[in-house]
């Protein structure tokens, strides 16, 4: 059972470590100091209530009774801790052509930039553990020195050997269902022997259509890079048929829901993995907090404000505002000691507390190096029936343009194999129905005739939709200190008065290269799996879509992937970088930033299992912090040594 | 039912041969199975989206009788029985005298939730320490006594011929840990005397409680959760009130309030059957749902049977089979009564768990046809995608 508390009530504890933000990366560093027994305080901005069965359900029924299934759209409005949202941008026919960004933005972030920040996360316990889709794939070895190796963005400390250990144990940590000899074919995975927990979600049969057009086949992308390729079996956070070899044959017990005993131990393909599960056989951060042992706290609606400073160059306490009604931004502050700060609070409100904190500034890289994985889609209706709709949102990819020499030249991209038809790209199946029964004006004012019923209808809608094919394609980004998060607490603050994160964001020539080489492998894709493309990045009545940009000639569009990461990343150099590789600011011994803003490169994997990996590291570096900090200091002794000089 | 009303009206008797033991667990199965009809019709009989608590309290005891039936499967196989499931007798006739059962009962019948449903679930889970009004020697009095009886058998028998004479089944045919899940407490196998005991002990205490207590012994178990006997989670939505922590279970839950809307229903008549839907030219599409419904529970059994006679793997089967029970029970009561007169008094169209021997055969054979389909291996992943292709094309 999770118990969770007030800011108020937490204020009269004490505390050896104060952890900011309940998502993945908190909740594992919390539970592992837990249990060795620190004294945490975990702060949560956002609501509780997903801890019990009723309140999770409510999640649910939220995201029933939501007009746009987005990805927050299982959570409601919250004032006090207002979080950024994928509705929050429209595109903006003004500007084009003259230059001027042709989107607008509404919400919580302030956008800047000349492109959108696509990027949303949810505040919230839990975080955006909680609205993720559970993809793991582990980052390949190439793409922590992507510098040295290929001349562009910027190395990590650490390589993937200091990491596999931890990927190992956040593995398990998570419940990762998978197929390691596809994951070693693709060298991701090392060691000979390692099994994932759980069996591979099985592959859907899109996955298993695709596999029989495309295995072996060769496409060569704008570049000349020619590759075969492979449909490959993706790692999933999410519960499947345990595996009894796994762990020494010791095997592996799934972890079902939260606040329902019993429930969950298994993905039945209820395919609403994005925004929330109904039955929590996806992993989500619930699971870690539900493992918190007595000597961790866990506040929620209390929002850190600041991290303040100590003596010498040491952080004291963390300043925060709790809140009782998140419809109303009233709420009162309260300051909590801790001997070691920890923010888990996203790469962009990590950003934005340092920044509001004037801390960690010698390098000048807080806020900077903002990334995500801009995603493009392709879509495309398949010769047969391929069965959409079905199971999690997508089970397999194609995963041959990650590697190899053509990244100097273009970022690389992962193909994900959508199994939930056009959703993404056109609002499938509902714009489908619309469209069939001629739904909506025409642009003279007119009423759409036309529409079709009954049988007619069924069967083309049958017709249509059982044959969408998806891709897509999350395209690495590097870091670039002009994609950046600021702050202005004069200008922009949100209601409760905290500063609100600004964003000044564009896609890098190396990026755009990525995305167009993609859009051209995708068609090429089509071609060999015998479909008919519908991809359409062109502006619609002089309307571009968002995200839209023109490279080489080609009208393309991206989508923010909700990975935002960089903004606090690690590095060797305190002056150019802001943690060291434990994820320990170089500025103050006791403060740690941990999570995707740590990451110098993104590579082409979804970041959380990465992210997860380094809070682990990080937390075994900030128990013997904190042993040592408790070592009991022997006056006498050093009384004697100093007679005796 | 095969052997429980046998084993019954023999009277109460302990096991003293292999062959006794093996008609005894046949019965366990049947009465553990007898529940699962009336559970169900609890369940489903609730308007989608109300009783929220009650709902997930009924599931998770049919969940737990799902897992006691596979672990009578488990000890069946264990001292060398056939599990028989997929019999059109297999399934009681309802309304239904609970057999191992103190005759004074009431017989046990699908009813719609409701205080009467609740009560029948009661009477059913009903604690021994409960039936003060029953001697020793006075016959059957309930399961958890026919299930000490069962556990007597065994002591005796390993006693006199030794453990390796009484375990003899194939360690093949167990249903472990991999094969089933999402249930309270753990599949798990059944080699000896040990684990024929806690699996017994499993059996009787997430019905009734640990001795003198409302809780179960998942936690001592398996090291779950605690949760309350099946009797207690019952109780609290007939009371409308949690248990406190401490409650004596021969008190009333001193809890906080429940929140328990009785008249968010679909009120049924428990004794429909097929036939009556048939006469009804209005009923068409209430008949077809029914029938379609009672094909699937075929089609459950006799997978749950392939499964319980030598391949544990075929459980994965059974899910997607269980979900189509689940929406076709959707379509199927929300619909009026399609006799006249029943609709008029507000009543439902229900499942009513008939199976005929052609029906069973029908639905033998198409598990028969899906197992060879899905090719499932023990211990390899499972895909069960290779059956949905093939059937739809």
């Amino acid at each position: 059972m999770i118990e969770t508390t007030t800011g108020a009530e937490a204020a009269r504890g004490s505390y050896d470590a104060v952890v900011v933000g309940a998502g993945w990366a908190g909740s594992l560093i919390a539970e592992k100091l837990g249990r060795r027994g620190w004294r945490v305080l975990v702060l949560e901005a956002g609501e509780a209530g997903t801890q019990t069965w009723s309140g999770y359900l409510d999640s649910v029924r939220t995201f029933h009774s939501a007009v746009a299934k987005v990805p927050n759209s299982a959570y409601r409005h919250n004032a006090a801790a207002p979080s950024p949202d994928v509705l929050d941008l429209s595109p903006d026919a003004s500007g084009s052509g003259e230059g001027r960004p042709e989107y607008t933005a509404d919400g919580y972030f302030v956008q800047k930039g000349k492109m959108p920040y696509g990027t949303d996360y949810v505040r919230a316990l839990g975080g955006a553990g909680m609205h993720w889709l559970g993809a793991v794939p582990r980052m390949h070895p190439d793409d922590f020195t992507t510098r040295s190796t290929y001349g562009y963005g910027r190395d990590w400390p650490i390589d993937a050997a200091d990491l596999e250990p931890y990927y190992e144990e956040a593995e398990k940590e998570l419940g990762v269902a998978g197929d390691a000899e596809g994951q070693r074919h693709l060298g991701v995975v090392s060691d000979s022997g390692y099994l994932y927990p759980m069996h591979r979600i099985p592959p859907s049969h899109i996955d298993k259509y695709c596999h029989e057009k495309l295995e072996g086949r060769e496409v060569t992308d704008p570049m000349g890079d020619k590759r075969e390729l492979h449909v490959r079996s993706l790692p999933q956070a999410r519960n499947s048929t345990p595996a009894p070899e796994y762990d020494k044959r010791k095997g592996y017990r799934p972890k079902g829901a939260v606040g329902l005993p019993n429930y969950g131990e298994r993905c039945v393909g209820n395919a609403s993995c994005v925004p929330i599960c109904p039955v929590q056989a996806k992993s989500t951060p619930l699971r870690v907090q539900d493992g918190f042992s007595d000597s961790v706290t866990l506040a929620a609606r209390s929002v850190a404000t600041r991290v303040l400073r100590g003596q010498d160059r040491r952080v004291r306490a963390v300043e925060y505002r709790s809140y009782n009604d998140p419809a109303s931004p009233t709420s009162e502050s309260h300051t909590v000691r801790a001997d070691i700060v920890v923010l888990a609070a996203h790469a962009i409100e990590n950003a934005r507390l340092l920044l509001a904190s004037e801390l960690a500034t010698t390098s000048g890289q807080v806020g900077r190096n903002l990334m995500d994985h801009p995603t493009t889609l392709a879509w495309a209706l398949a010769a047969d029936q391929v069965g959409p709709y079905r199971g999690p949102g997508h089970t397999s990819g194609v995963e041959d343009f990650r590697f190899g020499g053509k990244r100097r030249e273009r970022a690389p991209f992962r193909i994900e194999l959508s199994n939930w038809g056009w959703t993404w790209s056109t609002g499938a199946p509902m714009s489908n129905v619309a469209s069939a029964l001629a739904l909506g004006g025409k642009s003279d004012g007119g009423v759409k005739t036309g529409g079709v019923f009954g049988p007619q209808l069924r069967s083309l809608l049958g017709s249509t939709i059982g044959r969408q094919l998806q891709l897509q394609i999350a395209v690495e980004q590097s870091a670039d200190e002009n994609n950046r998060v600021t702050i202005d607490p004069r200008r922009y603050r949100d209601a409760m008065g905290n500063p609100r994160p600004i964003i000044h964001y564009d896609l890098g020539e190396h990026v755009r290269e990525g995305v167009y080489a993609a859009y051209e492998v995708s068609e090429r894709i089509f071609t060999e799996l015998g479909a008919t493309s519908y991809t359409d990045h062109e502006p619609v009545d002089g309307v571009p879509p968002l995200g839209h940009f023109v490279h080489r000639g080609t009208d393309l569009t991206y989508h923010g992937a909700g990975h935002g990461a960089g903004t606090h990343i690690m590095g060797t150099d305190p002056n150019d970088s802001v943690v060291d590789a434990d994820q320990r600011t170089h500025d103050h011994p006791n403060l740690y930033a941990v999570g995707c803003g740590s990451m110098p490169s993104v590579g082409t994997s979804n970041p959380t299992l990465t992210m997860c990996a380094l809070a682990l590291r990080s937390a075994e570096r900030i128990h013997r912090d904190l042993a040592a900090l408790s070592q009991p200091t022997n006056l006498r002794s050093r009384a004697n040594a100093e007679e005796k000089v | 039912m095969i052997n429980a009303n046998e084993v019954h009206d023999a009277g109460f008797k302990v096991p003293r041969t292999i062959q006794e033991l093996r008609t005894y667990l046949q019965a366990a199965l049947e009465v553990e199975h007898l529940t699962i009809p009336v559970y169900m019709t609890g369940m489903y009989t609730i308007r989608p989206g109300t009783n929220s608590t009650a709902y997930y309290t009924i599931r998770s005891v049919l969940l737990e009788e799902m897992l006691h039936m596979t672990m009578a499967a488990n000890l069946l196989n264990a001292v060398g029985g056939e599990p028989e499931v997929a019999h059109p007798e297999f399934i009681g006739k309802y309304p239904a005298q609970l057999p191992m059962s103190s005759t004074a009962l009431a017989p046990i019948g699908l009813r719609h939730f409701s205080r009467e449903a609740l009560n029948t679930f009661l009477a059913i889970e009903k604690p021994r320490a409960f039936h003060t009004d029953e001697k020793d020697g006075a016959g059957w009095t309930s399961i958890g006594q026919f299930y000490d009886t069962v556990g007597q058998g065994i002591r005796a028998l390993v006693e006199e011929q030794g453990e390796h004479e009484v375990f003899t089944g194939s360690r093949g045919k167990q249903v472990g840990p991999g094969d089933f899940y999402n249930s309270g407490g753990e599949v798990f196998h059944v080699t000896g005397l040990d684990t024929a005991l806690t699996a017994l002990e499993m059996i009787s205490e997430q019905g009734e409680g640990v001795h003198d207590s409302i809780w179960d012994s998942d936690d001592q178990l398996f090291g779950e959760e605690r949760q309350l006997a099946h009797y207690f989670r019952f109780n609290e939505i007939a009371e409308g009130r949690c248990y406190s922590p401490n409650d004596a279970p021969q008190r009333p839950p001193s809890g906080p309030m429940l929140d328990v809307t009785w008249e968010d229903t679909y009120p049924i008549k428990g004794d429909s059957t097929v036939a009556e839907y048939g006469k009804y030219q209005h009923g068409r599409a209430v008949h077809r749902k029914a029938v379609a419904f009672n094909e699937t529970y075929a089609t459950l059994l006799s997978c749950l049977e392939t499964a319980f006679r030598g391949a544990p793997q075929t459980m994965a089967m059974a899910v997607p089979i269980m979900l189509e029970l689940r929406d076709l029970a959707q379509q199927l009561y929300r619909n009026p009564h399609p006799n006249p007169a029943h609709a008029k008094d507000g009543y439902f169209a229900s499942a009513t768990f008939e199976i005929s021997t052609s029906q069973m055969e029908q639905a033998k054979q198409r598990v028969a046809d899906h197992v060879a389909a899905v090719g499932l291996e023990a211990g390899q992943p499972v895909d069960l995608s290779r059956d949905t292709v093939g059937s739809n094309g």
